[in-house]
Formats: structure tokens, sequence, C-alpha cells
């Protein structure tokens, strides 16, 4: 079962300064869809606001048929959301397997988590390699790939993304880009927070471009790309 | 020769016993990132509530210490409850919590068992055995037994159970604990209840090898706490390699020093950490800033 994530009038405030205000936006079953903006534009609040690690007031948080608005930020992997954060946040005294075992800590670890097991290691085949390795000892992007096999192992319907290309080399990134997109293609949903345009240009269908915490445009990915008013809220001008 | 050994021989249980103290910081620390300061306090709770029960319920000993273990960790379960809500707002004010925790401990210690202590008879009360000239105390090497046994189940909960393996990751990152679906809290609070409990088999132990007064929870604290630096904080093997060298040490110390052997131990202890301030297995710091 998939379905569609609704957020709407979405808030967040840190200490009486707002950085989101009043953002909406669906993520329908399936599809990905990107937030770009500049720093500090509140990309990463939004993220950490759907997955309610961080105070929020929020209209309406609904996926699929289930009222999220209530449920605590360790229980939404329960509903099927998985969460792969800003900056990888990989548990760096652990071995990359047990890294990868804990993000099934939801489920029950039998059979069935190892075939997820399998299946992730396919996907990134130098974390099999690494498999007993500290992962605090992997490089930049093999953490990355780590925090992200990490949410896989949950089994989500839905991917939220924060920054995964941040601080990897262009073809580390073209490599992100690459297991993106095949998770779309296996009917992955995903919401993507990036200060990389191209990346997001290509890995979603759609985009919303946020500013001062606040969305400013959106539209179709493929259009987004050529506007210049993009690059425009971009540079904060 | 014969005499040095002899001293390994009096130093090693009551290293067991520190090593066990040591333990229950390295747990703690292992899996929450904090220092547990009124841990020394829970030992003493954990010494006061054995010795009840196998003196004055008479229960036998091993009985009484599993209840007092039983009501210790339910113990470390409230001192957890009680300052969960300083470690949301400031890991700092959790830890300030627990020094006032053990000040209040201590406090009801007086209160329920009297300022003054109590001895406690060794359960085995069978002659010490003769091994090649070297006697060696029968209780000594029942201490050392359980505290081998209760050193390696709490490797295996920690490398081999998911909930072990859920804990450690809480303290390496909440955030990502948390997403994964970790309760937080209550693996903090399980990390409490095992760490009390350790505290209260390491005073239920220490009984019959020393008076148990108000006092000895900060005497096996502080050793204790020093056991798990001399480690390396926060690795379980280093706990044991720790408690077992400042036991010796003690030993030592006690022979050569006599009224100065506490100041010699903390000496050698001061000196070491100088030359390697993460101690013997230190290999990484956990930072919950």
């Amino acid at each position: 079962m998939t379905g569609t994530l609704i957020v709407e009038r979405l808030t967040v405030h840190y200490g009486g300064v707002s950085a989101v205000r009043d953002l909406s936006f669906e993520v329908a079953a399936g599809d990905a869809v990107g937030v770009i903006g500049a720093n500090g534009a509140g990309k990463t609040s939004t993220l950490k606001a759907v997955m309610g690690l961080i105070p929020r007031k929020v209209g309406v948080l609904r996926f699929g048929d289930v009222d999220l608005s209530g449920v605590s930020a360790r229980d939404m992997v329960r509903h099927g959301i998985g969460y792969v954060p800003e900056g990888r946040h990989i548990f760096a005294g652990l071995p990359v397997e047990k890294n990868l075992l804990l993000g099934a800590y939801a489920r029950k670890w039998n059979a069935e988590t190892r075939t997820t097991l399998d299946e992730v290691y396919e996907l990134f085949p130098v974390l099999a390699e690494m498999r007993d390795r500290l992962a605090g000892a992997l490089s930049g992007g093999q953490q990355q790939m780590l925090a992200i096999g990490r949410a896989l192992m949950s089994r989500p319907q839905l991917l939220l993304l924060d920054e995964p290309s941040m601080g990897l080399s262009p073809k580390l990134v073209g490599d992100i880009l690459a297991v993106l997109l095949r998770l779309r293609a296996e009917g992955l949903s995903l919401l993507l927070v990036e200060q990389n345009a191209k990346l997001t240009f290509e890995a979603t269908s759609s985009c919303l471009v946020v500013e001062n915490g606040e969305v400013a445009m959106t539209g179709a990915s493929e259009r987004l790309r050529h506007d210049p008013r993009v690059r425009r809220i971009y540079l904060g001008l | 020769m014969q005499v040095t050994l002899q001293t390994i021989i009096g130093g090693v249980s009551l290293g067991a016993v520190y090593a066990l103290v040591a333990l229950g910081f390295s747990l703690v620390y292992r899996t929450m990132g904090l220092v547990n300061f009124a841990h020394g306090n829970v030992v003493t709770v954990g010494a006061y509530l054995a010795s009840t029960f196998y003196l004055s319920t008479r229960l036998p000993f091993a009985l009484a210490m599993i209840v007092a273990i039983g009501v210790t960790g339910l113990i470390g379960l409230v001192i957890e409850r009680v300052l969960r809500p300083l470690e949301n707002r400031d890991f700092d004010l959790m830890l300030i919590g627990t020094i006032g925790f053990g000040i209040v401990l201590d406090a009801l210690i007086i209160m329920i068992w009297g300022a003054t202590g109590r001895a406690v008879p060794s359960p085995v009360p069978s002659p010490p055995i003769d091994l090649f000239g070297l006697r060696i105390r029968t209780y000594d090497l029942v201490v050392l037994a359980i505290a081998a046994v209760a050193t390696v189940l709490l490797v295996l909960f920690l490398s081999r159970t998911k909930q072990g393996a859920a804990m450690q990751a809480v303290a390496m990152d909440h955030e990502a604990a948390t997403a994964v679906g970790i309760h937080v809290g209550r693996s903090n609070a399980t990390a409490f209840m095992i760490g009390a409990g350790l505290a209260a088999l390491a005073g239920g132990l220490v009984g019959p090898l020393l008076y148990v007064s108000p006092a000895l929870g900060g005497a096996l604290g502080i050793k204790g706490f020093a056991a798990a630096i001399l480690g390396g904080f926060g690795s379980i093997p280093g706990a044991i390699v720790g408690g077992l060298a400042i036991g010796i040490l003690d030993s030592f110390t006690a022979g050569h020093f006599q009224g100065y052997s506490e100041l010699v131990t903390f000496l050698v202890f001061t000196v070491i950490i100088m030359i390697r301030p993460t101690g013997v297995f230190g290999e990484r710091t956990v930072n919950r800033a």
C-alpha cells in the first residue's frame, strides 16, 4: 500500500523567529518532489518538521489514510516513512552492518530482514565489502550511501532525504542521482531537500522553491530548471 | 615472588568489584553519553539492600543479591524518569541532576539504615584454599566468577541483541536513532536500570569484603570511576582491565605505604592518565553536545 503525503500549512518557529511559514505541498504515491532554495531558506526545517523531530504546527499531515499530525518522530518509520538526515548521522561507533540492521529496528529481525539487507548490499556493493568496518571509518560518500541504505532497511514507501549531495564530489553526486532514479523506478516516493538544484531537477518530477520559509515558486522540475527566476531566488537577489 | 603473587591475589577480588562499578559507569556513558555521578551512591544502596535481605530477612545470600539487584534496578528506572525532563532541555543539567540525586540517596541511606555501618559475614565460610603456598579465599573466587559472568552477559547483550545495539546507537546519534524508530527515553531507562543493577551486584558482593557503611559508595564510586577512566571510558574490556588494575595497585600500596596507600594509588593513576589520557582501550569519545 502506498499513499500520498499531504502537508498543509506547516509552520516552524525557533524562539519567536519563524523558519517555515504556512508551507503546503503533496507527494503523490510513486512521485518524487524536490525542495530547493538558498541556505537558511527553511528546507531542513521543513523536513524535520514533517518527521516531527522539531516542534511544529501543521494544518494537515496525512500519508495515505493515516493522519500523521499526532504521530511521534520515532513512529513515523512504522508508517512507512524513511528519513535520511542531513550530514548522514550514521552510528559511527558501530559496524556498517549493525547500522543497516538498526535501520530495520522497527521491524522484526528475520529472514525478510536478511533479504532487505542483501538488496541494500546489491544497491551499494561497497557497503557489503565494508560490512564489518566501523561506520565512522567510511569515506563521506560511503557514509551517505550507508545513511540511505539504513533508511531503506525499514522498507519505506516514502523516503525523505536531506541534502544527500552535501560535501560530495561531482562523481559521487552522480552516483547518488543514479540511486535516486533507481529507487523511483522501483516505485518509492521521494521528498528530496537539496541545495544542489541540478541534482534535484534531474531526480524529481516537480519542485518547490522556498525562500525565507515560504514557497516562492512551484512547478515541473523540467520547466523550473530553465526558469531564470529560480537562479534569482537562489542567489537571494 | 611469593609475596608479590599473594598481593596480586589479595587485590583481584576487590578489583573485580571495582570493575563491576566501572562497568556501570561505562554502560551508562556508552549508551547515553552521560556520566552518572549518583552511581557510587547507588552502590551503597545495593550493598545495604543486599545485606538487609541477607542478615535481617535471612534470605540465602544468592537470593538476597537477586532481590537487591531487582530493587536497585527499579531505583535506576526512577532516577532516569526523574531526570528525563532535564535531558530534553540541556544534557549538562542532567549531569548535575545525577549529582543531586546522589546526595538525596546518601541522605535516604542514613535515614533508613543510620550513620553507622554493619559487618556482613562471608556467605562461604570454608577455609582458604592453599595453592602452592598461596592462600586464596573461597569467597574471592566466588566474586571473580560472578563478575566474569556478569561481564560476559553484558557484552553479549550489547553485541548480540537488537536492544543492545539500539542503546549504543542512541548515544552515537539521538536524532538518527529516533528516526529509525528507537524510543530514546526507554533506551536510557534500560541503561540506567542495568547500570543500577550492576551497582547493586558490586555493592552486594563487596559487603563481606568491606564494612557496609554510608561511606562505602563514595570509596567504591571513586575507585570504579578511576577504573573506568584508566581502561578507557565507555569501553567494556577497559572497565575490566581498569578495575583489576586499580584493585591490584590498591593491594600493593596498602602493603607498602599503609596510611598513604590511597594517595599513592591515585598518584600512579594520575601519572598513567597524563601519559595516556584516553585510557588503555579508549578509542573514541561520545559527543552529545
